[in-house]
């Protein structure tokens, strides 16, 4: 069972609602639409497979669980994880009649949402680049000074121009992909045996690319060298005592109300606060 | 002084939502949130000067570069909200002042939300909605898109409110001296989950077996696991956070690299998913 027209151009539509910088806003495109494990169920729901396009968005969703743009700098693309990467894997898993839930197809799902999400990079630097074209004509309407043009023009190059640019880079790309995927997943399936080192490496890369996601994250919170104990109790709490994620957060929270106090204490009594703080400062200097 | 302008709830209910939906969405590597926040600012300076000229002069105000994480930055367009109408009541704000404001903060504030709301939030919201979906549930998504959008909906609603009421010592609490307690302990909750995170999520384990004798072999991932369980997932993020900071790799380039060491991995015995058809 492939992907009919009709799913296509709606995941086309999906693909320009979900992408950073995309139509569908920050908060409800890029941050909801664009989150595979919501994205999975906008698939499931389009292809008639609930499920199994949860339990694939919930496989690339890890790998992807903080994926933090500063400055713009993109690597990967969220339109192609989510509207390309989850389809893609759906009818991977069922071409090779693998188990949804197993190990296999969740590694499987990954490696092609972060295969596609890479290549994806394109079409986000493709939308970008568009895009200056309609802010040249939103800087001309600003040169000519008559408030009634600018008045017309921001809105216009603001919400309705960069739809041109989705167009071409992420509504005919979703679709043409999805409607060519069936038989690119059949060929996969012909010419790639599960026990060939290129199945392997892809299984395997699937396993390591979580690493990636969570070393993200730990980019923005580790500052200095200590700071990985505080990861590594974390991370203990998990491996070795069996904690939930719900059960860490609350311990860490305990530990975060005990740190609130030493700090405020510190703010509170300056005399006492001034030696450590020269030294701290000097460390954090360095590590920055 | 007896009739001082005011922005009206109506200018200021369209600023809000000009910025919350239309903040990147015509974004380039040139100007990327600057013209979200022109027509965010534009219901706002239309309506407080009278004569077109003023409104063309005080829109080109924020024709600078402007980019933040835009969900917590809504403070700062409340913010200007808030200063534009001093300055149309006579307040002598020029545009370097009002821009100066936007430049001081935006950095700050990028890191913050980037931490904060990118980093710890979402992950722990997504952590909470990926335990309920176990088994491809719906109420893992539902949970995710209910909690998500209420939470930055009010969430930006009270950051816009505060940024016009406030004006600048509002933004400053958030970003000075004073919140450093609460910032480092935010930041604390996050690092601690993120180690869970690691040990709960990652699953990476070595098939390598260095054989003894006929009948007795070294099992490496039984070795590693009697040191610390897990060991591998800890040292792979650790080596990808090695590369991301102390090397200054792009995540894409350490996903390649990382595609080699699985391609090496698999050639010498040391990964190997045991899958067939």
């Amino acid at each position: 069972m492939g992907i009919n027209i009709v799913q296509a151009v709606l995941l086309g539509l999906f693909a320009c609602l979900a992408s950073l910088p995309g139509m569908g806003g920050t908060t409800i495109g890029n941050y909801t639409l664009g989150r595979p494990l919501v994205g999975g169920l906008v698939v499931g729901l389009i292809m008639g497979d609930i499920q199994t396009g949860i339990i694939v968005g919930a496989s690339i969703q890890l790998v992807y669980i903080a994926l933090v743009t500063p400055g713009g700098t993109v690597s990967a693309d969220v339109r192609a994880v989510t509207y390309i990467g989850i389809p893609l894997a759906i009818l991977a898993i069922r071409a090779q009649g693998l188990d949804p839930s197993s190990e296999a197809a969740s590694g499987l799902a990954a490696s092609l949402g972060a295969a596609v999400g890479t290549l994806g990079t394109v079409l986000f630097y493709g939308t970008a680049t568009m895009n200056l074209v309609w802010q040249g004509i939103g800087w001309k309407a600003m040169d000519g000074g008559n408030w009634k043009t600018i008045k017309k023009t921001i809105p216009l190059v603001d919400f309705v121009l960069p739809w041109i640019s989705h167009i071409a880079f992420s509504f005919i790309p979703t679709v043409v992909i999805c409607l060519a995927g069936e038989s690119m997943v059949g060929l996969m399936k012909d010419y790639l045996p599960m026990d060939g080192v290129a199945m392997k490496t892809l299984f395997t890369v699937g396993s390591l690319l979580p690493a990636v996601g969570v070393a993200i994250l730990c980019k923005q919170v580790i500052q200095k060298p200590l700071d990985w104990v505080t990861f590594g109790l974390g991370f203990t709490l998990a491996a070795v005592m069996g904690c939930n994620l719900i059960a860490s957060a609350l311990i860490a929270v305990f530990f975060a109300l005990i740190n609130y106090k030493v700090e405020q204490l510190k703010t509170a009594r300056p005399a006492l606060a001034a030696d450590a703080a020269a030294t701290l400062d000097d460390e954090e200097e360095e590590d920055i | 002084m007896a009739d001082l302008k005011k922005v009206s709830a109506k200018a200021r209910k369209s600023a809000f939502r000009n910025w919350i939906y239309g903040n990147l969405t015509c974004f380039s590597q040139e100007h990327m949130q600057t013209f979200g926040y022109l027509a965010a600012m534009l219901p706002v300076v239309d309506e407080l000067y009278d004569n077109d000229e003023d409104k063309v002069k005080s829109i080109s105000t924020y024709r600078t570069f402007f980019n933040t994480e835009p969900q917590i930055g809504t403070m700062v367009v409340g913010l200007t909200v808030g200063l534009e109408e001093a300055r149309a009541n006579g307040e002598p704000l020029d545009d370097d002042t009002i821009n100066g404001i936007r430049a001081g903060l935006m950095g700050p504030l990028a890191g913050l939300g980037d931490s904060i709301i990118v980093g710890t939030f979402i992950p722990i919201l997504l952590g909470i909605a990926l335990g309920l979906s176990t088994g491809g549930s719906v109420l893992g998504p539902l949970f995710y898109v209910l909690v998500w959008n209420l939470a930055m909906y009010f969430g930006m609603k009270f950051a816009f409110n505060q940024g016009y009421e406030l004006g600048g010592s509002a933004v400053e609490a958030l970003v000075g001296p004073q919140s450093a307690a609460l910032r480092s302990s935010i930041v604390m909750v996050g690092t601690m989950v993120i180690g869970s995170v690691a040990a709960t999520w990652i699953n990476i384990t070595t098939a390598l077996e260095v054989p003894f004798s006929a009948d007795s072999s070294l099992v490496l991932q039984d070795t590693l696991d009697s040191i610390f369980p897990k060991l591998l997932n800890f040292f792979f993020v650790w080596l990808c956070w090695w590369l991301m900071t102390k090397r200054k790799m792009s995540p894409t380039l350490v996903m390649g690299l990382l595609v080699v060491v699985a391609l090496v991995g698999v050639l010498v015995g040391f990964f190997n998913p045991g899958l067939s058809y």
